[in-house]
């Protein structure tokens, strides 16, 4: 009785196994008919007024359905000048390269609305949108919607968002000096030299220099106006210049936007907000590459994070490159 | 027939003779290592001292010029810190031996700038039975005169 149960299992396991070994014979799949789209976000990180946030708009028909005749977005809030949509489809050729294909005329904005049409024989493209944000969109939420029109009528559209646009502003690559271009304005993102700095004090928030001090690490320094004239050696100040701003030094925060190199850190709006500035320093000296500083000015209107992007000592000029993202708290 | 009065019987021993042995062994541990207010093991060891000593900037970066000196007679930790270093904001971290803790705890920055007046901390034993003081003296680093 027993031999025979275990036979009928062997039996059963056998047919299992040559039923799931039985070979399916591939195909490609069959493509659904009509005109069908998609889209991603390629920008990472807080939308910042100012700078562009990147879509890729893919859209495609069967060859014998017809043709594409237009692309467009709109945004709930119109774009900065800057919007555009790509008039070019790209592919990655065999070197990893992006190869733009010219597929349409350049993209006309009117309003909200940015369009693509087509002017070339095509029935598949992936278009970029770039939406420069724009001021009135501080703080608010965006929303895009994507469409697509083919010449046998069909159309087809893709919703984006919402997206929140970040109440900080941010500034790339402003350039200070030793003893020339050297006063730094959070309120104003911009830096000024001595003359300018004494046509505004109350807006002067920091000052660059660099030292080369026998023993110790001075090296490029920023240091508030009111700081000991231990952090100031040398340093006059254009008259009324005596800002006392608050910074503590940072390492590590090598925020993309500001950065541009991919290390996935974003300063976002509630980081700057949670920073405590209480008995904070205001000096900071041995400043690196890449090295980061929070900065609040003394009215406490203005919050900063200011990142290194270069220091340069030569024969002739020592000078730092900085890029902020600055929050207006009051 | 002997063979199930057998089995019955062994299951009938197995539960009580297991609780017995699960009752023996958390009394024999609770009373070998019992733990103190913060949660922390009371341990046999009377050792008592700092075997290393670090402290770092708001950018979580050494301010130390070079290795602290510990003396674990004196009971002393002398730093000497970078010229330009915010002494009101810098994270101590001692390294202590097997089972001690520190008392009081460090829960974040803490503010060196009254040179004059040296921060100390308590090393405890893991025994809990031995206390020694230790001083952190900070030193700011000097420009060079040459």
């Amino acid at each position: 009785m027993k031999n025979i149960f275990f036979n009928i299992c062997k039996l059963i396991f056998l047919a299992v196994i040559i039923v799931s070994c039985e070979e399916t014979e591939y195909s490609i799949p069959e493509l659904k008919p009509g005109l069908k789209n998609d889209c991603i976000k390629h920008s990472l990180g807080p939308n910042v007024l100012g700078q562009n946030i990147e879509f890729a708009y893919a859209m495609a028909l069967k060859p014998e359905e017809g043709i594409l005749l237009k692309a467009e977005v709109e945004a709930s809030i119109a774009g900065a000048e800057g919007t555009y949509l790509e008039n070019k489809s790209y592919y990655t050729n065999g070197s990893g390269i992006n190869v733009g294909v010219e597929v349409g005329e350049a993209s006309v904005s009117s309003g909200n609305k940015t369009t693509v049409t087509f002017n070339k024989d095509t029935c598949a493209a992936t278009l970029r949108y770039f939406y420069k944000v724009p001021e009135e969109a501080r703080g608010k939420m965006i929303t895009f919607k994507f469409s697509a029109t083919a010449n046998n009528g069909e159309s087809v559209s893709y919703e984006m968002g919402p997206y929140k646009v970040r109440e900080m502003d941010m500034i790339l690559d402003l350039v200070a000096t030793n003893e020339e271009a050297c006063y730094i304005s959070i309120s104003d993102m911009a830096v000024y030299n001595a003359a300018e700095a004494a046509e505004k004090p109350d807006n002067i928030d920091l000052v660059y220099l660099y030292r080369a001090i026998p023993g110790i690490s001075f090296n490029h320094a920023l240091v508030s106006p009111s700081a000991e004239s231990q952090y100031l050696p040398e340093v006059v100040l254009p008259s009324n210049v005596n800002n006392k701003s608050k910074v503590i030094k940072a390492w590590n925060v090598q925020d993309q936007q500001l950065a541009r190199l991919h290390y996935g850190v974003f300063v976002d709006d509630s980081d700057i907000e949670q920073i405590d500035f209480s008995n904070a320093a205001d000096f900071a000296i041995n400043m690196k590459k890449e090295s980061g500083l929070w900065v609040e000015t003394e009215d406490g209107k203005y919050r900063a994070y200011i990142f290194i992007n270069k220091v340069k000592v030569d024969d002739s000029s020592e000078e730092m490159t900085l890029s902020l993202k600055r929050l207006q708290v009051k | 027939m002997k063979k199930i009065i057998k089995n019955i019987a062994v299951k009938k021993y197995v539960l009580p003779v297991s609780l017995v042995f699960l009752s023996l062994f958390l009394i024999i541990r609770c009373t070998d290592y019992p733990i103190d207010e913060d949660g922390l093991l009371i341990t046999e060891r009377a050792e008592c001292y700092v075997s290393n000593f670090e402290l770092l900037g708001t950018d979580f970066q050494t301010v130390r010029t070079k290795a602290p000196e510990i003396d674990t007679v004196a009971q002393t930790i002398h730093v000497e810190v970078f010229y330009g270093t915010d002494l009101k904001n810098l994270y101590p971290q001692f390294s202590l031996i097997t089972d001690a803790k520190l008392d009081p705890k460090i829960t974040g920055k803490v503010d060196f700038s009254d040179i004059e007046n040296p921060k100390q901390w308590t090393v405890v034993s893991g025994n809990r039975q031995v206390r020694k003081t230790y001083t952190v003296f900070i030193a700011v680093q000097e420009i060079s005169q040459n």
